[in-house]
This record gives C-alpha cells, sequence and structure tokens, in this order.
C-alpha cells in the first residue's frame, strides 16, 4: 500500500521546492556573469581596420566604404553573440555586454552605425583609408610617414618611379 | 557485460594495435577482391573497390566482420578526378576502427549498386545521395527521399556546378495517392505537437491497433552541407554546426572540429579535451531532463514535466556560467576552445551536480511510481535486439534493446578514456526500458564531470597555428543524448571540399516501424517520442526553400509518389 502510493511524495517535493518562477521583468533576468549579450564597438578606440569584419561568423558586422567614409555597420538582428569580434580586436574597442532584451519592431533599430572620416591621398585626391588606421599602422612601422596619407595605387606609382629614378640616375 | 564488449578485450580500442589487426583482418577477408587497402587520417581505413564488387565487400565487412553503418555520402569529385564517388562508412565497434568502402563512379554512367539489402542501415542515406549527388542505384526501388515533390528532376544540388542558393521553379507533379493500403491514414503531424518540430508521420490502424506506418521528414531543409562547402570557412563552420540541432549543438560543433583536427593531424592540448567533454555531459545531462520532462508531458503528468524542468534550468544557468550562453554555443573552435573553466567556478559547479542529483533521484522516484507513467511505458514501443542490430540503431534506442554500443566507449574521444563509467543496458527494449537507460545515464554524467573536474590538467586551451592540408578524409564521432553523430570530411583550400553530418535520429527513426506496429494507437504518441526525435538534425542538409504556400504543402505530404509501396 505504501508503495502504490510512493507518487504522493510530489507534494512534499513541490512544497520544498516552492515558487521557482522569478517575475521578470518586474524582477530581474535570470542570467550569470559569464552572459554574452550584445556587443558595443566605442568609437573611440575604433580604428577602422576590419578584423572583427573578417572574424565574425554570421557576418553581422559589415564594412562599407563611402565616399568620404567607411561605416562598419553591427546589425543585432543576426548576431550570435559570440564574442569572437571583441577577441581579435586589436585595440579592444569591442566589449560584449548583458543586454539581451533587444526585440523591436522596426530593423533599423537593430542596426548600429560606425562612422569612419577616410582621408584623401595627397596625390589624386581619392579616399582612401580611415586616419586613426593609418596613424595605428604609421605607429607600426617606423619610416613609412612620406607615404601614410598616398592611396595604395599611387603609392606603388611612387615606389616605381623612385626606383626607375634610381636607376636611371 | 555483453558478448560485444567480451570480443574486444584483448586490444584496445581505437589504439594503432588495433587498427593494424582491423587492416590484417580486411586484407585477409577481401584477398579475392582487386581492392587497395590503405591508411586514412586517425582511426580509419580506406577500402578502395572497383563497382561490381562493392556489395562483395559489403557483405565481407557488414556481416563477416560484424560492422554497423554509420553512413554513407556521395561527392561530386569531377573536377579533382573526373569521377564521382561513393563513401559507405562502417564502425566495427569491437576494435574502433572505421572503414571507409571507397567506390570510384564513372560521370557518364552515374550508377552504383544498392547495399541496403546487406546493411539495412545505409538505406536512408543512399537514397540521399541519389537525391543530392545524382547518383543512381542499382538493384532496389527507388523513391524521393530528401528533396521535395515539386523540385525539378535531374537538379542534384549537392554537385559542384550547382551554386549555392539555387531556386527552380516548382515542377507541378500529378499527384498519385496511397492505394496500397485502404485503411484510414492518421496523421501525426507535419508539426508534432508535443515536440514542437516538423515531422509528419501516417499512422494506419485496424480498429486501435497500428498496423503501418509511414514516415515523410526532410521538411526543414536548410542547406548547410551545402553551405559550409561552398559559402564558409574552417574558422566559421563551427558556429553553423552548433546550429545544425537546437539541443546537442556542442555535439556537432565538437563533432566538426574533431573531424578537422584528425584531417589536419592538430594537437589539441589535454585541458581543452577535459573542458570539451564537460559540456557535452552537461549537454546530455539538460537533454535527458528535457526529454524526461517531455515524456511527462505526452503522457498527461504535468506536474512531472514541471518540476523535471525545474532542475533542468539549473544546468542551463550552470552551462551559461561555463560557456557564456545558455546553449553552450560559441566556445568550440579548431585547435580547442575559448573558454577556460578556472578554478574559481569548480565549488559552483559541484555544488549544482549535487542539487540537480539529489532532486532528480527523488523525483524520478516518484515519477516512475505513477502508475498511469509506469502502465503506460510498460511493454509499448517495443524493439527487439535483433532488429535493433538490423537497423543499425544508436544511442539510448539501442541500449534499450540490449545492444551494448556507446561512441565513448567503443571509439574513444576527447577525454572519455581517463575516467570510469557505466553503460547502463536494459534487453527489454520497451519505452520503459529506454527511460531507464536516461535516467541512469543522467548520473552517470553527474560523475563523469566530477572526475573530470577533480582531474583536469593545467595548460593552455588551445592551439592557434594550424596547416589544413587539402583531400584529406577523415571520420570523427560523438556520443550526443540521443545517440551517436557522425561527420565525414574530406578537406579542401579554405573550406571541406566535402562535409557529410549525421545525426542519431537519422538512424533512429527507420526503427520506429518495427516499435509502432501491432501496438495501440493511443501508445503512438509515446513511442515516437520515446526515440527522442531531433527533426531538424535529421533534416539538415538540403538547399530547399520551396515557393508554395505551407497549406499546399500539408496537402502534397498527404500524398507521396512511393515507388514499390516503401517509403522508409
Amino acid at each position: 500500500m505504501v508503495k502504490k502510493l510512493r507518487f504522493v511524495k510530489l507534494i512534499s517535493v513541490a512544497r520544498k521546492a516552492r515558487t521557482v518562477t522569478r517575475k521578470y521583468p518586474f524582477e530581474g533576468p535570470l542570467i550569470t556573469e559569464e552572459f554574452r549579450g550584445e556587443v558595443r564597438l566605442d568609437p573611440k578606440k575604433c580604428i577602422g581596420c576590419g578584423a572583427c569584419i573578417i572574424i565574425c561568423p554570421p557576418n553581422a558586422l559589415t564594412l562599407h566604404d563611402e565616399g568620404d567614409v567607411r561605416v562598419i555597420r553591427y546589425f543585432v538582428g543576426r548576431c550570435i553573440f559570440c564574442g569572437m569580434c571583441a577577441e581579435v580586436c586589436p585595440t579592444n574597442a569591442i566589449t560584449i555586454t548583458k543586454e539581451f532584451e533587444l526585440a523591436t519592431l522596426a530593423t533599423e533599430q537593430l542596426l548600429r552605425d560606425l562612422v569612419h572620416e577616410r582621408v584623401k591621398c595627397r596625390i589624386c585626391g581619392k579616399p582612401f583609408l580611415p586616419a586613426k588606421l593609418l596613424k595605428a599602422a604609421n605607429d607600426d612601422i617606423p619610416g613609412s610617414d612620406n607615404y601614410i596619407d598616398v592611396c595604395p595605387e599611387c603609392r606603388a606609382k611612387l615606389g616605381l618611379k623612385g626606383i626607375l629614378e634610381h636607376r636611371m640616375g | 557485460m555483453s558478448e560485444e564488449e567480451g570480443n574486444s578485450g584483448q586490444v584496445v580500442k581505437g589504439s594503432e594495435e588495433a587498427i593494424f589487426l582491423v587492416e590484417n583482418l580486411l586484407r585477409k577477408k577481401l584477398s579475392e577482391l582487386p581492392v587497395k587497402i590503405y591508411r586514412a587520417a586517425g582511426d580509419s581505413i580506406v577500402v578502395e573497390v572497383p563497382r561490381r564488387y562493392l556489395r562483395d565487400a559489403a557483405n565481407a565487412v557488414h556481416n563477416d566482420l560484424d560492422a554497423y553503418v554509420r553512413t554513407c555520402a556521395g561527392c561530386d569529385e569531377r573536377e579533382i578526378r573526373g569521377i564521382y564517388a561513393v563513401y559507405h562508412i562502417l564502425g566495427l565497434d569491437n576494435y574502433g576502427v572505421n572503414v571507409i568502402i571507397k567506390v570510384a563512379v564513372p560521370e557518364n554512367d552515374a550508377k552504383v549498386p544498392t547495399i541496403a539489402d546487406i546493411a539495412p542501415g545505409a538505406d536512408w542515406c543512399e537514397l540521399e545521395f541519389r537525391d543530392l549527388v545524382g547518383i543512381d542505384l542499382t538493384g532496389r526501388p527507388t523513391h524521393r527521399l530528401v528533396l521535395p515533390d515539386d523540385w525539378p528532376d535531374g537538379l542534384h544540388p549537392l554537385r559542384r556546378d550547382v551554386p549555392y542558393g539555387v531556386r527552380p521553379p516548382p515542377v507541378k507533379r500529378e499527384e498519385v495517392s496511397l492505394i496500397e493500403i485502404e485503411r484510414p491514414g492518421i496523421p501525426v503531424g507535419p508539426y508534432h505537437p508535443a515536440l514542437h518540430e516538423p515531422e509528419y508521420f501516417e499512422l494506419y490502424v485496424e480498429g486501435e491497433t497500428v498496423i503501418d506506418v509511414r514516415y515523410r521528414g526532410f521538411h526543414v531543409h536548410r542547406g548547410i552541407e551545402k553551405l559550409a562547402e561552398s559559402k564558409l570557412t574552417y574558422k566559421q563552420i563551427p558556429f553553423i554546426a552548433e546550429r545544425i540541432c537546437g539541443i546537442c549543438g556542442f555535439c556537432h560543433s565538437t563533432c566538426y572540429v574533431m573531424a578537422v583536427e584528425k584531417a589536419a593531424g592538430i594537437e589539441v592540448p589535454e585541458r581543452a579535451d577535459y573542458i570539451r567533454a564537460i559540456v557535452l555531459e552537461i549537454e546530455r545531462i539538460h537533454s535527458h531532463l528535457l526529454w524526461l520532462g517531455v515524456a511527462c508531458h505526452i503522457l498527461g503528468y504535468d506536474a512531472g514535466f514541471m518540476h523535471t524542468w525545474r532542475i533542468r534550468e539549473k544546468i542551463m544557468a550552470l552551462a551559461e556560467y561555463l560557456t557564456g550562453s545558455r546553449k553552450t554555443y560559441g566556445i568550440n573552435i579548431i585547435g580547442g576552445v575559448r573558454k577556460d573553466i578556472n578554478k574559481e567556478k569548480v565549488p559552483k559547479v559541484l555544488e549544482v551536480l549535487d542539487f540537480v542529483e539529489k532532486e532528480t533521484k527523488n523525483l524520478a522516484d516518484v515519477l516512475l511510481s505513477v502508475p498511469e507513467v509506469k502502465r503506460r511505458l510498460t511493454g509499448t514501443g517495443k524493439l527487439y535486439r535483433e532488429e535493433a542490430r538490423k537497423l543499425s540503431v544508436v544511442g539510448p534506442v539501442a541500449r534499450a534493446s540490449g545492444l551494448y554500443r556507446d561512441v565513448r566507449k567503443d571509439y574513444p574521444y576527447l577525454a572519455y578514456k581517463h575516467v570510469s563509467f557505466k553503460v547502463p543496458l536494459y534487453t527489454e527494449g520497451d519505452n520503459l526500458a529506454r527511460t531507464l537507460v536516461r535516467v541512469e545515464e543522467l548520473f552517470e554524467s553527474i560523475s563523469i564531470i566530477r572526475q573530470l573536474l577533480d582531474t583536469m590538467p593545467g595548460g593552455d586551451i588551445r592551439v592557434e597555428e594550424y596547416e589544413i592540408e587539402s583531400g584529406r578524409v577523415s571520420v570523427a564521432s560523438v556520443e550526443a543524448p540521443r545517440g551517436e553523430d557522425v561527420h565525414f570530411l574530406i578537406t579542401g583550400e579554405g573550406r571541406p571540399y566535402r562535409w557529410r553530418v549525421r545525426a542519431p535520429t537519422y538512424q533512429n527513426i527507420p526503427a520506429l516501424r518495427a516499435m509502432l506496429r501491432d501496438q495501440q494507437l493511443a501508445d503512438a504518441p509515446i513511442t515516437i517520442a520515446s526515440i527522442d526525435p531531433c527533426f531538424s538534425c535529421t533534416d539538415r542538409l538540403v538547399i530547399v526553400e520551396v515557393s508554395g504556400g505551407k497549406v499546399r504543402r500539408v496537402r502534397r505530404i498527404n500524398v507521396v509518389k512511393v515507388a514499390g509501396g516503401k517509403v522508409w
């Protein structure tokens, strides 16, 4: 008889467990300190190098060069919150936040744009790379001051001209 | 101890010695045939056999050497060698060695003989490469399995010359209804009411008894294999691999990275092996608790459902604490893992494990004593051992039918060789046995995690530098909560040349026919659920997005054209 009634034990299990449902959103959500949510790009630290764009598995981060600006666009709707971008960022401009309440009725609200001014080539006048990126590159490669504000195409021509001048005397 | 395990007492499974033994065995068995036998990456041996001897070779390996079908894959190798190739991957549990039977198929005569009558486990995957790569089969009735009915003939999505994302206009076909059985077909699906996944079963009944059942699946085609072979890079694929399944995601990503690591010969730090194994076991615990809850729900015992999920929530939070994501996403990469389990985290893990162990013990005791639950699980959905072996079923379904089959023991991987654990084995083969196997495994998993945490070595968790040579072949497998995941890989330039994924449910669904036959109709829902089916896993691979509306699709599914009266 006792064995047959063993299932009644559920009452004691339930009494001990009590209410476990959290009254979210009136109470805080159940997330741990390790939770990865939306990432945030710091416009001050970002140099626009595009390392995050290359690593991003779902292409949530994209890069567009348009006219005078380079736009780094973060589309939260595609983000899988893996945090690979924060890992590869050379200037630690990307931080992983705990933000997950991202639902919205308008897709545009899920777009975060970061705009970099592009430097104009001193020879041809065409905009090519963000100023900050050039500065970072210049710091990395000593002695590159002469070429730093020249676009890659003009740089090639310049280099060739230099060699030719050297050869021809 | 079962007989299968007894056989292997002499050699360490998966060791060099075992591979050597198998190689010699193969040479002896296949000495009459003009075969080429050589080692592939890791624990695999390739047997290249001319097309007309395929059946002899398959017979020798499958029946004489007691292997079972893990999967098969078709591959379009016209760019490299001007041929198609078919790979049959057979597993020798007793040695922990994979045998890959490779057949070259000329382009102008793309046909291979079937081996489905020799090895019934190959039935589905043969039809799959027929659909996707367009290698026809001789000697068996064929029908369309994976591609939808309105997909044009002669367009095979996994051929290399078909670009990614092709959306051909739908082809109108005459709808032919199933007329062989003049009984009412009771539809279950196309959306499972309790498992919340798309599938379609048609149960044929006589009174209250099920006399036959047909399955039509592959509704959630996502084209993951094609995507990986044409768009993604090696490093991106782990993140899509873990999205093959909503439950055992980490198993798929582990399986993929293991296949790449094997093929490229990357030595992964031991600590990463331990972390991967810990996360895999956490996944098993949450999956089994989920299943237990759903089973209660299907049996109408919702109190049990809620309490199992209350306990499961702790495990989900633990997964988030260790990996940064409730679903353990985002930490597996080629060469190791991205997140360490440091010393400070260990006490919290142990605390949660203690809680879960105690609560689950209490609850399982209660659940299994509820008269309704017990009565409906006992003796229903029987799968006998012989049938289970023939159909190459895997995971808890195999273990509940008396087959000692567990990848963690048979093909040792990651850190499992450093821990001791028991593989629960039942011989009844009914729904209760499958439930008990899962409940016991839960406790084994908890013990495995404790042992792993206790003995975890220090050191790095990832290697950064590696090179992946193209043209290498490897097979990796992981014991997922539902059975074994198998990933077959041929490396290419920058991305896999061929990546074939086989989820456990793929092997287990065909067994449902045997389980459901002659059962009461009322028991069908729990029997279908008892294999813990994951339809998204099973359907993972085609590019198809049917342009017809949903309603139309439902109607069409009802009238699958069947050749030879066989849908399986």
